[in-house]
């Protein structure tokens, strides 16, 4: 199943809902940067991080998750190219082949966004980008733990690292905008009435998490999140 | 009324081809887009030259035979019309208008504007048989089957299988045909025994011939001259993951 064509265009559509799974759980994480009080997502991600064996365990998951994703959209793309090799002479402009540019932008938009999350991760996980964040701390009802609060905060405040993360947010939102709605019709929850609910619902999540995700760094160059 | 054509010309699968100006004049709005070429092509003839070839058989809808991309649109600008209903009243007098084959590597060309499709007849070969009991012709209402179930069964057999959604698609994927050949005898009784099966063999076939993947751009729908839906690529996704899932 997994070498042929629709077979791996499940392994598209399943793990593309568990990725889409995983953001909505970190966004909803990140929220809690409105709570009123930074002790409560330095507390979360104190939680987090406080059981090593399911933490490596969901990473190590994810990150199969996210390769099996790639590996199965590039091979299809890569035939999807191989089998169409003419194109036409005239064509473009007609409106009834028109196709959507978020559809055909998924491998752009898609090398872009993990170009985002390889710094995301090299920014608020391994702390490369400013060395700085490693020792930012606080105590928390008598625990030491990492100042996630300031770390974010600190890292918003510079416009160009905020925007950056606003642009791969707008493209999770394109990805989405097709993705979301063709992992129903691969899961084939498709009729005349179903796809009015596929497209408003891919419509609704790639929206949710878009403005989700960047509230915060919008909220911090606002000044409505202080350090 | 007068068209300036530009005709894709080539010899054999393996030469090179290339387009070729024709200037077609005496030509009347209820002339056929086939018709059209009808007259060029005997123009040629008395020229000495030889004529486009193209596939054409029945030039009432039916067949599939008359492929042709006309401006970059397998069949040409009208909706829900094979390229024989295309008439010239679709066009402006002094237009200029684009004739090509179609374009993907499993349908190659054979010669001017006709490819080779035989890829579809290996994927329907693919997918067998159905069981049916032989011996007297059965009665005709023995096995019941619901007005709804048959009309549903029937707008997916409407398939032609012209080859148009492979050349609409970006990625020359014959997902739109195959989904409609499995989910017409897939929605009805005497096709149940094979089901499982047949969708498989029939995916099986469709990869191996070089057809490209669904990307879910829906082009295929948008030109197909018998308006098959893509609700039906949805229905054979599931059913095949449903054949995979029994075969565990």
């Amino acid at each position: 199943m997994s070498k042929s064509s629709i077979g791996r265009k499940w392994i598209v559509a399943v793990t593309g809902i568990l990725m889409i799974g995983f953001v909505f759980i970190h966004m909803t994480g990140n929220l809690q940067m409105f709570a009123g009080t930074p002790d409560k997502i330095n507390q979360y991600a104190h939680l987090l991080k406080s059981y090593p064996l399911v933490l490596w365990s969901f990473r190590l998951g994810l990150l199969a998750t996210v390769a099996l994703h790639i590996l199965a959209a590039l091979s299809l793309a890569w035939e999807n190219r191989i089998a169409k090799p003419v194109a036409y002479a005239v064509a473009g402009s007609h409106s009834r082949m028109k196709v959507a540019l978020t559809s055909v932008t998924m491998v752009i938009s898609g090398t872009i966004i993990l170009g985002f999350v390889v710094f995301h991760l090299l920014h608020f996980t391994a702390h490369r980008v400013d060395g700085s964040y490693a020792s930012m701390e606080t105590v928390v009802a008598g625990v030491t733990m990492p100042d996630v609060y300031r770390m974010v905060v600190a890292g918003f405040s510079q416009p160009l690292i905020s925007g950056f993360y606003i642009v791969a947010m707008a493209l999770l939102f394109f990805h989405l905008r097709h993705g979301a709605a063709s992992v129903f019709q691969t899961f084939g929850l498709r009729d005349q009435n179903l796809v009015k609910v596929m497209d408003a619902g891919s419509w609704i999540i790639a929206a949710v998490l878009f403005l989700g995700f960047s509230a915060i760094p919008v909220a911090v160059l606002a000044g409505i999140l202080k350090p | 009324m007068k068209l300036r054509l530009r005709v894709w010309r080539q010899k054999r699968c393996d030469t090179e081809g290339r387009f070729e100006t024709y200037e077609a004049d005496g030509l009347t709005a209820d002339m056929s887009f086939l018709e059209m070429l009808d007259v060029v092509n005997d123009r040629l003839t008395k020229e000495g030259k030889e004529p486009i070839a193209f596939d054409h058989d029945c030039r009432e809808g039916i067949c599939g035979s008359c492929a042709m991309a006309i401006n970059g649109e397998p069949h040409g600008p009208n909706e829900a019309a094979t390229t024989c209903q295309i008439y010239l009243r679709s066009f402006r007098d002094g237009d200029t208008l684009t004739v090509e084959p179609w374009r993907a590597r499993a349908f190659p060309v054979i010669k001017d504007l006709v490819t080779d499709r035989t890829a579809f007849d290996r994927v329907i070969q693919a997918g067998g048989f159905v069981s049916v009991s032989t011996g007297q012709a059965p009665d005709a209402n023995a096995m019941p089957i619901g007005k709804v179930e048959a009309e549903k069964a029937f707008d997916a057999a409407h398939c032609i299988g012209c080859g148009a959604c492979v050349a609409a698609c970006r990625n020359g994927s014959a997902m739109l045909f195959v989904a409609a050949k499995v989910s017409h005898l897939g929605l009805l009784p005497q096709g149940q025994p094979e089901r499982a099966q047949r969708v498989q063999k029939m995916v099986a076939a469709m990869d191996a011939e070089g057809f490209g993947n669904c990307s879910n751009q829906y082009a295929c729908e948008a030109v197909c001259p018998k308006e098959i839906s893509v609700d039906w690529i949805a229905r054979m996704n599931r059913d095949y993951a449903l054949a995979a899932a029994k075969k565990l």
